[in-house]
């Protein structure tokens, strides 16, 4: 018998709400390749299970609101950070076979993935779709609003 | 390219609502505490952050993070103007 992973559960942490709509925008800080999601959804793996099985899972916000904190334009601006950014849809990540947990506060949710090889992660960035620049990034420097 | 103190990805947001990352991403672990201002994320992105505290877990110290406002440009402006002599 295998000993129990030394790792928190997620469970307790998910939130009880309903599924976001196929139409909900997902954004993901860019530019993703399959080295960079593993690194993630391996770190994701080292520090949580589900239901006491491993889990591998990437960060991701939700637009679920049209305006105020989990809105498009306040979680673009808030990842300003980020130079360009993914947009998928809710409906394309399902679509590609992915699960949306709505893991720690809202907006967050982590697209978990059956593991952390090459076709699962190659799968997850072609359901994220082309990288695309985030309006805010750069913008304060540029003296703009 | 910026060498980044603390390697995290910069949307992993626990309960807390701060970025987590474990401890041992640490470039040199002994600047990481809290109130030290740091540089976090990685090659794509990086931020300016704060480090809140570093809580125990099971896989290990996790250090919670919370990222500045601005970019990492503006920090080196501001020390810039600071320093330079009127």
């Amino acid at each position: 018998m295998s000993e129990p992973l030394a790792r928190e559960e997620l469970r307790p942490l998910l939130r009880d709400e309903r599924p976001p709509s196929d139409a909900v925008v997902v954004v993901r800080g860019g530019p993703s390749s399959v080295e960079r999601l593993r690194e993630h959804a391996r770190r994701t793996h080292d520090a949580y299970v589900l239901d006491g099985q491993p889990l591998w899972g990437v960060s991701v916000f939700c637009a679920l609101d049209d305006v105020g904190t989990a809105s498009i334009d306040t979680l673009l601006r808030r990842f300003a950070s980020y130079r360009v950014v993914h947009l998928p849809t809710v409906g394309q990540l399902v679509a590609a076979r992915f699960d949306l947990l709505p893991s720690f506060r809202r907006p967050h949710f982590t697209v978990r993935l059956e593991d952390d090889g090459d076709p699962s992660l190659t799968r997850l960035l072609d359901a994220l779709g082309p990288p695309e620049a985030n309006p805010y990034h750069g913008r304060q420097r540029q003296g703009r609003s | 390219m910026v060498s980044v103190d603390i390697t995290c990805d910069l949307m992993d947001e626990d309960e807390s609502g701060y970025v987590w990352t474990f401890l041992r991403e640490a470039r040199d672990p002994s600047l990481i505490v809290p109130g030290a201002i740091v540089i976090a994320g990685d090659s794509d992105a990086s931020a300016v952050a704060e480090v809140v505290d570093i809580v125990e877990k099971p896989a290990g110290p996790v250090v919670h993070l919370r990222v500045l406002p601005g970019a990492i440009e503006d920090y080196e402006a501001l020390v810039r103007r600071a320093i330079t002599p009127a």
